[in-house]
């Protein structure tokens, strides 16, 4: 039996989690903002280091972060493939704006277009919703997390076509996100739901208007 | 072998010139909010991104280019947010022109929500 010495800060804190693996918990954040502090300093020096260290665990205890258990997992083909796409897609997706600016910016019209996700983690999401926006023609506007439906706005976008254009895209990256960080339970959550869905791709919540 | 990566900087920083130009331009010429945040969510990153590539290639051996890196890294995480966040309220507060929106299946969503 090993009584745990528990600080009066601690209290969100699960009781079970003893103290050397909350300290281990915080180790890589701690470690990160020393990096950070070690960087911007532009000096890689051990008194540097040290000064780092000191205030990375000041800010720590100071924030008071609470302990979030983050469920992610990362294969690393899948996210240098998804750097990849991305960093393609960005290129895309600039020269694309840009060029509508310089060309035609008052005829350019967009859609605001309802794409059902396949993956339920709220870490996937949100990293997928900020992914989103450097690719061709995205912007998250909406977020609906009970249903898993994220709403995308893309220009430019003028036919029903264009459209089903953006849906794709958006279903294109979240798998990539999804191959890249799901954990194995994500990924296979994630092709129950693309299996039957293969045919007519997210055809069950297609709004029935004509517009 | 320096004058071949000064050309690539060159060509860097005057492409990221060039974007954030068309960056600038565009929050002026686009006719709604949504669009406006288009530019600022593409090429204005990517601009930056290039200029900050070479700025980097040109004081390469200086540790302090891991900045440069830090800059770009936080640049990728916080624009996306904002962009998000202000294209969600100008939408929920009305702010948004829907005779430059050929598809809305947002609205039907609110709709019912608020019916509700």
């Amino acid at each position: 039996m090993t009584t745990i010495p528990s600080g009066g800060s601690s209290s969100a804190v699960p009781a079970q989690r003893s103290w050397p693996r909350r300290l281990l918990g915080r180790l890589p954040t701690v470690l990160w903002l020393t990096a950070m502090w070690v960087i911007l300093w532009g000096d890689p020096s051990p008194g540097t280091v040290i000064a780092g260290l000191l205030v990375g665990s000041a800010c720590y205890s100071a924030a008071k972060l609470p302990h979030i258990p983050v469920r992610l997992g990362f294969r690393p083909l899948a996210a240098l493939r998804l750097v990849a796409v991305i960093g393609y897609d960005l290129f895309a997706s600039s020269a694309q704006v840009a060029l509508h600016v310089l060309w035609r910016p008052h005829r350019t019209r967009g859609a605001i277009v309802a794409v059902p996700m396949r993956t339920d983690s709220d870490f996937l999401l949100a990293m997928l919703s900020g992914g989103l926006s450097l690719v061709t023609g995205s912007l998250v506007i909406e977020l609906n997390r009970d249903q898993g439906v994220v709403y995308v706005h893309g220009i430019p976008i003028d036919s029903p076509e264009a459209a089903e254009r953006l849906r794709r895209q958006v279903r294109r990256t979240e798998e990539l996100f999804v191959r890249a960080f799901g954990t194995a339970e994500d990924l296979a959550e994630f092709e129950r739901h693309a299996e039957p869905a293969d045919g007519e791709d997210g055809g069950d919540r297609r709004p029935g208007g004509d517009s | 072998m320096t004058a071949v990566l000064d050309w690539i900087a060159l060509g860097c920083l005057l492409g990221g010139a060039l974007l954030s130009f068309a960056a600038g331009v565009g929050l002026v010429r686009f006719p709604d909010l949504l669009s406006r945040m288009h530019t600022a969510a593409k090429p204005q990153i990517l601009g930056l991104l290039l200029i900050l590539v070479g700025i980097g290639l040109r004081m390469a051996p200086d540790p302090r280019v891991g900045i440069l890196v830090l800059v770009a890294l936080f640049q990728l995480l916080t624009v996306p947010v904002a962009a998000h966040i202000a294209g969600r309220a100008a939408y929920r507060t009305g702010r948004v022109r829907r005779d430059l929106l050929a598809i809305d299946e947002l609205r039907d969503e609110l709709a019912e929500d608020s019916g509700r």
